[in-house]
């Protein structure tokens, strides 16, 4: 598979659409036989919580929704980028925030600490062209897990 | 019988025990389905819960959320919470999360019924 670039404006759609573009490159057998089934679920799961946060939480305002997914299969790990021109959050201190907060069995607060626990690498900023930008990777030699209070 | 609530199917064994079909997702969607369909057992004497996950292929943090909701209401009364049929994207997360330590898997339908009789 080469990297692949897809925009999506419509927030009551994107979740469909994009489970039916990973189910298509499931077909195809678009990544690397390095980066097995399960890892392109995993990767597949932090893009879902990610698009999750922002149909249900983020601010758009008056601008039409726009939502730019940008996979990069390298081998081994595959790079993912996720533009939207929404306002944005601070990442980093909701993420402190969920998990001092998240008490046994939790119903919710559990998505931006499962996309960190999914993910090698993450990071969230405001790009050049004042869109928010997060930035993961997913390895194939991974093997992650989230604490959860049980 | 079958009871249908708006997304999830919910059918008897006994009376203490359905079988709940997820179907194809369990997420931010429809976790709120889930948790009234399962509520309205919980009300009615239902204690013990087989999630049957064989054609489920997204099951997200609020999803998850939605199942813990329900082992919460259940494990004071001694019920269970069981999962059935794990498909590789549901596993995904139970390995991610580590909840096979709560939840006990059976590979099919008929080993978790003689699991639970």
């Amino acid at each position: 598979m080469v990297a692949t670039r897809q925009t999506f404006n419509n927030l009551g759609r994107v979740m469909d659409d994009v489970h039916e573009l990973f189910g298509q490159w499931a077909e195809e057998g678009a990544f690397s036989p390095l980066f097995d089934e399960d890892k392109v679920l995993l990767m597949r799961l932090a893009v879902h919580e990610w698009l999750a946060n922002l149909v249900q939480h983020a601010d758009f305002g008056e601008q039409t929704p726009e939502i730019i997914l940008d996979v990069q299969p390298n081998g081994k790990r595959v790079r993912c980028v996720i533009e939207d021109n929404s306002r944005g959050f601070d990442l980093d201190l909701h993420i402190e925030r969920r998990r001092q907060a998240l008490d046994a069995f939790p119903d919710r607060g559990m998505g931006l600490l499962m996309l960190q626990a999914a993910t090698e690498y993450l990071d969230y900023r405001r790009g050049e062209n004042g869109h928010h930008r997060l930035e993961f990777s997913v390895a194939a030699d991974q093997d992650p897990w989230l604490t959860i209070p049980f | 019988m079958q009871v249908t609530s708006i997304s999830f199917a919910v059918e008897p064994w006994t009376q203490q025990t359905v079988v709940v079909r997820v179907g194809k997702a369990l997420d931010f969607r429809n976790a709120a389905d889930f948790k009234a369909a399962c509520q309205e057992q919980v009300r009615a004497g239902v204690r013990n819960f087989v999630l049957d996950f064989s054609e489920t292929g997204i099951l997200d943090s609020t999803g998850l959320g939605s199942i813990f909701s329900l082992y919460r209401q259940v494990s004071p009364i001694e019920g269970q919470v069981v999962f059935a049929a794990v498909s590789r994207p549901v596993q995904v997360v139970v390995q991610l999360t580590r909840t096979y330590k709560v939840f006990r898997q059976f590979p099919s339908l008929e080993s978790a019924r003689e699991a639970l009789r």
